[in-house]
């Protein structure tokens, strides 16, 4: 019997119902379109971080002590420890693997540099790196990286260099003390070993790079007569921001807390599995890029779940308000259930089940025009859309349950409190 | 004049008789025009904010010889009171830095000379164990990079003997820096001690000036300083500015769309009461119009209805969104937001607008027919 009511009550007058159960659609939309994007925002941003550039230095563990003015190392090129280049693809076989957005090995050679064409020879540094490389990982993959990653700002008038020839790149300063043009032929000498480059093109970087020449590693490591070497790595890594539970000396935890730690992308923890994968490093975090992005992600975060649980809040009155007011509209029908003997208890059982069932409905439209809503929000801020999370469904239709029950609550109250006489009078 | 009054009359009546539809019509409104006013008032001081944290990620503009002329230094009673006389009033903090090759025993380290006054509202990310260096006239005290400490065996209260060509310093170590950046390399000192080392006295080798603002306002303050230092590079450092300006842009963008959503559900709310309230008013629009009211007069006693209802609720929602703010502020920020009073007009209108959107449902009450009406349909 009670059943047969409530399925009544959908088929005599559905319009006020499709009315509740369209604002509850659309209340849950909001919800489950902000919850999506508040998600995934942090992702996002971390992400438009590593525009930044390499939060991670890797160096040699037995390097003597850099003399570095500017950027540029004084140090003679014997003084100093190496790092082997053929151990770069284990990188990408540490636990975070897939946050290690890309890495690039440096190289300075000190050598004497001539335009083609000209005697004169002036002094200048050239930095070995990758552009864009293939590293061969050790489960057969390879993995393309470069200072494409590592400094995204450098900006090339021409093209970078490809890894295999004998191009190079040579910076603002340099190019204007030399008169060098993309095209230009320049001839490099250093300790016994020559090279005739091409130009493929003038970077800016506003560093020391503006006063050197960027050439392929390999060139690099046969001008200074270290084969297979380098000198220092940049990575890129893609990391959670760092609290107090990060700094902890990982010697010091209990084996659940370290394997919290392990399996967190916290810069320490990706600092700890780098040292080790590669042998005879020493790996520090870049603490102004690193610090920064933690302090502010953490602040955006923050500002971004006031603003989801705004939303929220905000569709949870209006689905609230939509119940309360459809709920007044049936004074006349709780009336008339109460003169034919309904007690308040089975009035009340009545409207919740019909509430329930409008908020399930509500709720499982809601959902899937959220992520629609959601789709196109995630591409018209970030560019991306971001991903399907099942778990929210379960989530928006307790919600709608919640927000209906509660909407519906108060004037269903004072309703059935209500005398059916007048009410069947037409009052 | 008596029209006047009467239409105010009937206007009160009817806010007073229909108490409470209309009141949960103004929750409605209220509580969006609080989330909009405390996401409005919060936005403008989170990119203040949100800029000053990009701020304290180092120095964004870079002055020093041009490249490649042999004049390794340049006169700094010159510059930095030249800089300082300009009174830009964006520059946050001005560093000058002089760096010398020095020894300490056998091994070759770099020191550092700059004003640490200056540095520490510059950089933000040094770790420091042990204690800083307070004044500028401190000629004794030291800060060492983690590395060199290490390497040179160094910890806050050891000396340490530096000679550069024919000149000496002795210094205590004030405490350890870990920067992650070249300074983990170096002894830091102040800059009257290095010039001393180096017998470079009056001259630094560059300067690093923090500038708060927009990407236009840091353009134009470099351009000043290029005008104004002849002789001299200025530039920018670009790591910084590209990422800010995409970050900032991106919350910008969230922001506006989540007030723009919490609006759409405001109207969602109002719609909902508007439409209840119209069914209730069937029968007194019948009897307005029998009475000789025409369609036009009624429509606008509707939409002032609207209209109160959506600046009323456009104040308490403002006021309401001001104490929301400051919590946020607080809570987020660690900052004081203040209310800003640019924040009212449009909250009000925003919320009279969606008031007035949302009484879309009476004006369907314009096809009333007072005949049916009075005969009791």
């Amino acid at each position: 019997m009670f059943l047969r009511i409530v399925s009544d009550s959908f088929t005599r007058k559905p319009r006020r119902k499709v009315l509740t159960a369209a604002a509850l659609a659309l209340g849950m939309a909001v919800a489950t379109a902000t919850l999506e994007v508040a998600l995934d925002v942090g992702d996002r941003l971390a992400r438009e971080f590593r525009s930044l550039g390499a939060n991670l230095l890797v160096t040699p563990a037995s390097d003597t002590l850099p003399l570095e003015i500017g950027g540029v190392d004084y140090r003679p090129v014997d003084a100093g420890a190496y790092l082997s280049a053929g151990d770069l693809g284990k990188l990408k076989t540490i636990f975070w693997r897939n946050n290690i957005m890309g890495f690039a090995p440096f190289l300075d050679v000190p050598v004497a540099i001539a335009s083609s064409g000209s005697q004169e020879i002036s002094d200048a540094e050239l930095i070995g790196t990758w552009y864009s490389h293939s590293v061969p990982v050790p489960d057969g993959s390879a993995f393309t990286t470069g200072v494409s990653a590592t400094d995204p700002w450098w900006h090339v008038d021409g093209r970078w260099f490809s890894d295999t020839s004998e191009e190079g790149v040579a910076g603002a300063a340099l190019a204007q003390r030399l008169n060098l043009r993309a095209g230009n032929k320049v001839k490099i000498d250093a300790g016994g070993h020559s090279h005739t480059l091409t130009i493929t093109g003038i970077v800016s970087t506003g560093g020391r790079e503006d006063n050197s020449v960027l050439a392929p590693l390999a060139i690099a490591q046969d001008l200074a007569g270290r084969p297979g070497q380098y000198r220092r790595l940049l990575v890129s890594a893609l990391t959670k921001p760092a609290d107090a539970f990060s700094e902890r000396d990982p010697a010091t935890m209990t084996a659940v807390e370290y394997d919290r730690w392990y399996c967190s992308p916290y810069i320490s923890s990706i600092s700890h599995q780098i040292q080790q994968q590669l042998p005879g490093v020493e790996v520090r975090a870049i603490r102004q890029v690193a610090e920064g992005e933690g302090r502010i992600l953490t602040r955006v975060s923050g500002l971004m779940w006031i603003v989801t649980i705004a939303a929220l809040f905000a569709a949870a009155l209006a689905v609230g308000a939509t119940s309360a007011t459809t709920v007044l509209e049936r004074r006349s029908e709780i009336g008339l259930m109460k003169a034919l003997g309904a007690s308040r208890r089975a009035v009340g059982a009545f409207f919740v089940a019909e509430q329930l069932f409008l908020a399930m409905v509500g709720g499982v439209l809601g959902y899937a025009l959220g992520f629609v809503l959601a789709r196109a929000l995630g591409i018209g801020i970030f560019g991306v859309a971001p991903a399907l999370r099942w778990i929210l469904l379960p989530i928006v239709l307790v919600l709608a349950a919640v927000v209906a029950l509660l909407g519906s609550l108060l004037p269903l109250g004072r309703a059935s409190r209500v005398d059916p006489a007048p009410v069947l009078r037409g009052e | 004049m008596a029209r006047r009054s009467m239409f105010l009359r009937i206007l009160w009546k009817l806010l007073g008789a229909s108490r409470g539809r209309l009141t949960v019509a103004l929750i409605a409104l209220t509580s969006g025009a609080a989330v909009c006013s405390a996401l409005l008032n919060v936005n403008l001081d989170a990119e203040r904010k949100l800029t000053q944290e990009f701020r304290t990620l180092g120095a964004n503009i870079v002055i020093a010889p041009p490249t490649g002329s042999s004049e390794a230094a340049l006169a700094d009673a010159g510059v930095l009171d030249r800089i300082a006389a300009l009174r830009i009033p964006q520059i946050v903090a001005t560093a000058p830095y002089l760096y010398v090759a020095a020894n300490s025993g056998s091994q070759p380290v770099i020191l550092a000379g700059t004003w640490f006054d200056q540095v520490a509202k510059m950089n933000s990310w040094w770790k420091l164990e042990g204690g800083w260096v307070s004044s500028r006239d401190d000629h004794e005290h030291c800060l060492v990079g983690f590395t060199a400490a290490r390497q040179l065996g160094l910890a806050p209260g050891s000396s340490v003997h530096l000679r550069s060509g024919d000149h000496n310093i002795s210094l205590t170590v004030a405490g350890i820096v870990t920067t992650g950046g070249a300074e983990d390399n170096q002894i830091l000192t102040n800059l009257d001690s290095a010039q001393a080392l180096a017998g470079l006295s009056g001259r630094v080798g560059l300067v690093q000036i923090s500038v708060s603002g927009t990407p236009a306002e840091i353009e134009r303050v470099t351009r000043t300083l290029a005008d104004n230092l002849p002789g001299l590079e200025v530039r920018p450092v670009r790591q910084i500015a590209a990422a800010e300006g995409t970050i900032l842009g991106r919350i910008r963008g969230l922001i506006f769309w989540t007030i723009a959503l919490i609006l759409v559900l405001s109207l969602l709310g109002v719609l909902a009461s508007m439409a209840a309230l119209a069914m209730e008013r069937r029968r007194d629009v019948g009897l307005m119009k029998a009475l000789g009211g025409t369609v036009p007069r009624i429509m606008r006693l509707f939409l002032a209805e609207a209209g109160t209802l959506g600046a009323v609720g456009g104040m308490l929602g403002f006021l309401i969104g001001v104490v929301l703010a400051r919590w946020i502020g607080e809570g987020i920020f660690g900052v004081v937001i203040s209310a800003r009073f640019e924040v009212l007009p449009i909250t009000i209108a925003l919320t009279v607008g969606v008031a007035l959107a949302g009484a879309f449902p009476l004006r369907l009450l314009g096809r009333v027919r007072p005949a049916d009406i009075l005969r009791g349909e």
